[in-house]
């Protein structure tokens, strides 16, 4: 049976709610909810399919949380595993760096051999520059809750929907 | 993010694992420690912390090599010194100021660390201007074929300032091994960077620059910062051009002990960054994959606190400097002239114009030392040799490596004279430091920093230069031509200026400037630069000692003190009162200002008890004002008249030439005010 995992920091405010989110659309029991800053090699790699909370800190940088994994996943072979990653930004405070960190994370998952699914499109956002973006599309959700909030519910519904396939 | 994964928690050995928490734990510890000082009365009264910027300190210190490299730290480069070799009692030494502290004796402010023995410099406060010293030093490691890089380190803020850019765009016209370090804290005192720069990453301002590779790194992970690093000076030595390393920090404290952080950031912003401590982070990577038993790290941290204990007993049984050390090492010796002790001569050879005395003497001193450069603004182009032609045929002579254009840019000329310098006690350095004296405004910052030096670093570090500049009016020149600004800079401790009148006296100065260390300002009257009346015969080797004023008539009715310009006008003035009967003058002509020759002054004072001072300088604040006060002060009972003054208007030097003459000082002016004199 396929395992599916939402991880995400639980000290966390906004992210936490994305994720409250994202699992209440999913509606199944069996999704389960990891808090990021306790994860531990064999929880990550017990899972298939692993939803992953993303912010952007400082200039374009992973939280603490996720950077001190990184050497933990660089050496993980995480073939036939499928990420969709969502992030959190601020397209107008923080325009340079917007989703950044969706697209170093995104990077170290596909270097390990997986598969990355839920890119989305970055029609109705206005940023100058994403470490996220390719073929003009974010490699993930993008939730600008300082400025685009109203549309949180509605971005994630469709993420949920595009997800069910592409986990499929 | 560093690609070159040279180093990392998994694959770094124990060892070295080690020395980096040791290193990182002593200069925490000394950094919470250091406001305890101020506390306490003992000293340490500025302080800025390095927490938060902890990995890319530790990593320019590792990658720092004190054979071949330099090092230009800024004043918040603690953990970057120490992890360069400065042992912990070395940074509370310069803590606390003491005699024994190895940047320089307790003279500088505290938080400058510094071991020039060791190339790593002792810069000033003036945040960031030791860019243009790492791009001097780098040039003359380029010209000197020498391995190595020169790294500059500052906080991203004071990259707003100009001269870095002027560093930065002349590291990539000359393709020189620098490393720009910007610590990126995301604040300047209390500004926030976005009012300093529109790009959030100031180094990404640089990305139009040729020849400049530009780095970005997360400078509170250890790893990023030293793969970073790493990667960054190998780049340097492979294609041997720039480059900027952007480290992203955080600001953990306040700016210094000065500052109070919590007036302008929340509890929010305070708590986040604490979660970001570099060291704290460090650790649990330590643990979280098993390099390091919580036992291990406790041993580590029980030696730290010994090492940090023990320097400061250490520090605080060192000696104090001494109130009357204050004179030494202001500026160095100079070259004393065996063969002409009084800067006198009686060559009958042909006489020269004073450009010819300049310019044949630039060119025999550059024969005689190898070590010799000079540069400015179009100094050199094909047969074009400075904007009066004096280093004309210098390139053509002595080559492109030694004798160059620089930008327009003053500061640069200044600064980079003063980094080149550091490289090698034995270089002599001459510069244009502005096509003209007017133009020297920019450099000022430089200039001034190079009069501290010597002294700064309790006399480790001379700048070898002389800085000529072609001054004065009387050519039509306006007001931005006709300048002469030896009334703003002689009253700088650690300078010499000189001012010639005379083709002989013009050459033996220039000489004697050439040769000494320490810094000389060579102040040319351009005005007089192809007059038949400053003609002179010149001895091949004529040297003049700094110091050493000159009668150029002898009298016994009045005195006339002046330099520059208005010297063969005084002459003119003494001729025609002799020829005609009037009265007897002595003109003396100062030539140094600074040392200035009191004795030939009270020589003359006392011999005809009136003294008129002459200069071309505003009388308002001119140097005139300090020879007077000084012959007060010292030959008071000797006068039999007040000393007189003749010199500029207090007005601006007007371009048309009614305008001019209004203003400079003339021979009627000065011969109405020395037949006053006589008849007072």
């Amino acid at each position: 049976m396929t395992k599916t995992a939402i991880i995400y920091s639980y000290n966390t405010k906004k992210t936490s709610k994305i994720a409250t989110l994202i699992q209440e659309g999913f509606n199944d029991p069996a999704i389960e909810m990891i808090n990021a800053e306790e994860i531990t090699e064999d929880t990550f790699l017990s899972f298939d399919h692993i939803i992953m909370g993303v912010a952007t800190w400082f200039d374009g940088e992973l939280p603490n949380f996720w950077d001190e994994f990184v050497p933990a996943l660089e050496e993980m072979d995480l073939t036939g595993k499928k990420f969709a990653l969502f992030g959190l930004g601020d397209q107008k405070g923080y325009p340079e760096n917007f989703l950044d960190g969706v697209g170093i994370m995104g990077e170290i998952l596909e270097e390990q051999g997986a598969a990355l699914v839920g890119f989305t499109s970055t029609e109705g956002y206005e940023f100058e520059s994403s470490r996220a973006l390719r073929n003009e599309q974010f490699m993930g959700l993008a939730i600008d809750y300082e400025n685009q909030g109203s549309m949180n519910k509605q971005r994630v519904a469709a993420w949920i929907d595009q997800l069910r396939k592409e986990f499929a | 993010m560093s690609t070159n994964k040279k180093y990392s928690i998994k694959h770094t050995d124990k060892e070295t694992l080690a020395k980096w928490l040791k290193l990182m734990l002593v200069g925490r510890a000394i950094d919470n420690r250091a406001p305890n000082y101020l506390k306490q009365a003992i000293g340490w009264s500025y302080h800025a912390p390095f927490a938060g910027h902890d990995g890319i300190q530790l990593a320019i210190g590792q990658i720092f090599d004190r054979e071949h490299d330099h090092l230009f730290p800024y004043y918040r480069d603690m953990l970057t010194t120490h992890s360069a070799g400065l042992t912990a009692e070395e940074l509370i030494l310069n803590g606390i100021s003491r005699d024994t502290d190895v940047a320089g004796g307790g003279r500088h402010m505290s938080n400058h660390f510094a071991k020039p023995e060791w190339n790593i410099h002792n810069v000033s406060s003036c945040t960031g201007n030791h860019t243009l010293h790492a791009v001097g030093l780098a040039r003359a490691m380029k010209k000197y074929k020498v391995p190595g890089v020169a790294i500059s380190s500052q906080g991203e803020s004071s990259v707003s300032e100009g001269y870095v850019y002027e560093a930065i765009n002349g590291a990539s016209t000359e393709k020189l091994p620098v490393i720009f370090v910007f610590q990126d804290n995301g604040y300047g005192i209390s500004v926030p960077k976005a009012d300093q720069t529109a790009n959030r990453k100031v180094a990404n301002n640089f990305s139009g620059f040729k020849n400049l590779e530009i780095f970005h790194c997360n400078g509170k992970d250890v790893f990023d910062s030293m793969n970073t690093m790493t990667a960054a000076k190998a780049y340097v030595a492979e294609h041997e051009h720039p480059v900027i390393v952007h480290a992203n920090c955080v600001r953990i404290h306040s700016h210094s002990n000065s500052d109070r952080h919590d007036l302008y950031r929340d509890d929010y912003e305070l708590n986040y960054v604490n979660e970001y401590d570099p060291l704290a982070k460090f650790r649990r990577l330590l643990l979280r994959y098993e390099r390091f038993t919580g036992a291990e790290l406790e041993a580590i941290e029980a030696e730290a606190k010994e090492v940090v204990k023990a320097a400061h007993k250490f520090g605080m049984n060192a000696p104090q400097p001494t109130p009357e050390s204050i004179h030494d090492f202001v500026i160095p010796e100079p070259y004393v002239s065996d063969k002409y002790p009084e800067g006198l001569h009686n060559h009958e050879g042909e006489p020269k114009k004073l450009i010819e005395g300049l310019n044949e003497t630039l060119k025999a001193e550059f024969r005689h030392n190898p070590d010799t450069f000079i540069w400015g603004q179009d100094v050199a182009h094909k047969e074009k040799g400075g904007i009066f032609n004096v280093t004309k045929g210098m390139q053509q002579e002595f080559g492109k490596e030694r004798v160059f254009n620089g930008p327009i840019a003053e500061d640069f000329i200044m600064g980079t004279a003063n980094g080149m310098s550091r490289f090698n006690d034995k270089l002599r350095i001459v510069v244009e430091g502005a096509e003209f004296a007017d133009y020297f405004w920019p450099a000022m910052e430089q200039f001034v920093e190079t009069s501290h030096e010597y002294w700064r670093t309790k006399g480790q570090f001379s700048p070898n230069i002389t800085v000529r500049l072609a001054s004065g009016g009387y050519i039509g020149g306006g007001l931005y031509h006709s300048q002469t600004i030896e009334g703003s800079l002689t009253p700088l401790p650690g300078i010499r200026v000189v001012y010639p009148s005379y083709a002989d006296d013009a050459a033996g100065l220039l000489r004697t400037s050439i040769r000494s260390r320490g810094l000389t300002l060579f102040l040319e009257p351009k005005a007089l630069y192809n007059s038949s009346k400053v003609l002179s015969p010149i001895p091949d080797d004529f040297e003049v000692p700094f110091g050493k004023a000159r009668l150029r008539r002898e009298g016994a009715d009045l005195s006339i003190i002046t330099y520059g310009n208005t010297t063969p006008m005084c002459v003119d003035l003494a001729d025609k009162f002799a020829e005609n009967g009037i009265a007897s003058v002595e003109v003396l002509d100062l030539r140094s200002l600074s040392p200035l020759d009191t004795e030939a002054i009270m020589a003359t004072v006392k011999k005809t008890g009136k003294v008129l001072v002459v200069h071309e300088d505003k009388v308002f604040g001119g140097f005139g004002g300090e020879v007077a006060a000084m012959i007060n002060d010292m030959t008071f009972e000797y006068l039999d008249a007040p000393v007189k003054r003749v010199g500029s208007t207090f007005t601006p030097v007007g371009f048309n030439r009614i305008l001019e003459a209004a203003v400079l000082p003339d021979l009627t002016r000065i011969e109405n005010a020395a037949t006053a004199l006589l008849n007072y």
